[in-house]
């Protein structure tokens, strides 16, 4: 249905765009306009899309396809995150007819710019690992089975593994700047589930230990953005509060009752 | 450090002071803090009912056993740790409540603000009413400060930022300590907070009011 060739569309609807280039960030970002052809359901990759195509901004300056990431195009693995029109959401599942024009589309600021709209997420990795957001199963020995999980605790849990680390929790969040190390909702949603699995619960002592250091659950300040804006509508501000009683508990009674 | 898997127990023994200060910097701001700004406003209600009562009870609280010592520990080192922890989650945060206008976005912006004028409030507040009185503040000082305009404006502004702030804070005491923890908890512990926070703006109004116009709408209770 989409396969009109752009510049060859036959509403004449047009769709303006302004993208937040810098392809080398040795530069300060620049600011570029196109207009594309409108088409129904039209969401943003298929803008970044189009201009890939014909590469050229609305006063007919040639430019280069703009570098963005992208994968399953449906709201399941993450990399699309970016600001449009300010907020901070899925290019894939943000459709054009919903926003207003001119589309305003930067990167996310919360994380260093690869290139355009492309960030480097991987601090939210190696809070993963900080965190300990993991089950340890690999041994030099076959462990067996682990305990079983009964149905009503998996479907607890459930939403939770959802998570895509898209980072739109984080760009949200106002404790998660420069000025601090927080580790952010996605996270904390983690060590939530690591520590109600049963075999990741056998860890939980070492978790909360990290979770209770620096960055840890204690730099939320319930601004609440993260579950506002989440795109799998994960219960983070449950999880953090559910985190913060574990780490509670440990500390006014870990010291006290071993 | 190392990351895998199997060295998972032996990982270093992180720093967790922040963590500690954090969460007395929340539960401090419910007690004392905010206990005593209970007593100092049901204390102050009695002006409701005569200014011979609300002396009596100034009187009575002036003359507390241990009163230096309860007053440090239980007042002042507390309100100053927890303002100037605030003032330091402050300058840690960043906040985009016009970006992202949601309800409990603008709570976050609004506590740190309120917090600030509080504690202005509260500095001015001690300054008129405990230093420039020699510690003497009764029924006609107060009448008197409160009979200036600009005074009884400034008293109604610092009424209001407390009680948000104390409401507020409620609700993310409730949170921060993992009480409220379900989607419905927190919604119950909001609404906790709401009514705190309206039931203190009112009554603090009832006492301003009660001070500069002489008006005791309990005054019949002394004659039963």
């Amino acid at each position: 249905m989409d396969t009109a060739a752009p510049g060859g569309g036959n509403s004449g609807r047009k769709v303006v765009v302004r993208v937040k280039r810098r392809p080398d960030t040795r530069e300060e970002p620049r600011w570029e306009e196109f207009a594309l052809d409108w088409r129904p359901h039209m969401n943003i990759i298929i803008c970044l899309r189009d201009i890939a195509e014909r590469p050229v901004t609305r006063d007919g300056h040639a430019t280069t396809p703009v570098s963005y990431e992208a994968s399953c195009l449906e709201e399941v693995c993450g990399a699309c995150a970016m600001l449009i029109n300010g907020v901070s959401r899925q290019a894939c599942s943000t459709l054009v007819d919903s926003l207003e024009q001119p589309i305003r589309i930067e990167p996310l600021t919360k994380f260093p710019v690869v290139r355009d709209l492309v960030v480097d997420r991987s601090i939210m990795f190696e809070n993963l690992k900080r965190m300990k957001c993991w089950v340890p199963l690999d041994g030099t020995y076959d462990l067996g089975p682990g305990p079983r999980i009964s149905p009503e605790v998996q479907e607890k849990y459930y939403p939770l593994a959802r998570c895509i680390t898209c980072g739109n929790c984080l760009e949200v969040c106002p404790q998660v700047n420069e000025n601090s190390d927080f580790v952010g909702a996605a996270i904390l949603s983690q060590v939530r589930l690591f520590n109600a699995h049963p075999t990741g619960a056998m860890h939980m002592k070492e978790r909360l230990a990290a979770v209770m250091g620096p960055g840890g659950v204690a730099d939320c300040a319930n601004a609440q953005n993260c579950v506002e804006v989440c795109p799998k509508q994960i219960p983070l501000t449950e999880s953090i509060a559910e985190v913060n009683r574990q780490a509670i508990r440990e500390a006014v009674f870990g010291w006290l009752l071993g | 450090m190392s990351t895998h898997p199997l060295t998972m127990s032996a990982s270093k023994t992180d720093d967790q002071s922040a963590f500690f200060w954090r969460k007395l910097h929340s539960l401090s701001g419910i007690v004392p803090v905010g206990v005593f700004l209970a007593e100092h406003f049901w204390s102050n209600s009695y002006v409701l009912v005569s200014p011979e009562k609300y002396d009596a009870v100034g009187q009575e609280l002036q003359t507390l056993p241990f009163r230096p010592i309860i007053e440090a520990a239980g007042i002042w080192l507390p309100i100053l740790f927890h303002a100037g922890y605030g003032f330091y989650i402050w300058g840690k945060g960043k906040s985009n409540a016009f970006a992202y206008p949601w309800m409990h976005n603008w709570m976050y912006t609004l506590q740190r603000w309120s917090g600030l004028i509080a504690f202005l409030f509260i500095g001015w507040h001690v300054y008129t009413a405990r230093f420039l009185t020699g510690g003497r503040s009764n029924f006609v000082t107060v009448h008197d400060d409160l009979s200036n305009n600009l005074y009884a404006a400034f008293y109604l502004v610092g009424v209001l930022a407390a009680s948000f702030h104390l409401g507020n804070g409620i609700w993310n005491f409730l949170c921060k300590w993992g009480l409220a923890a379900t989607t419905r908890a927190q919604r119950a512990a909001a609404y906790l907070g709401a009514a705190v926070a309206v039931s203190f703006t009112l009554a603090g109004i009832l006492i301003v009011y009660s001070a500069r116009y002489n008006f005791h709408p309990f005054a019949r209770y002394i004659q039963q």
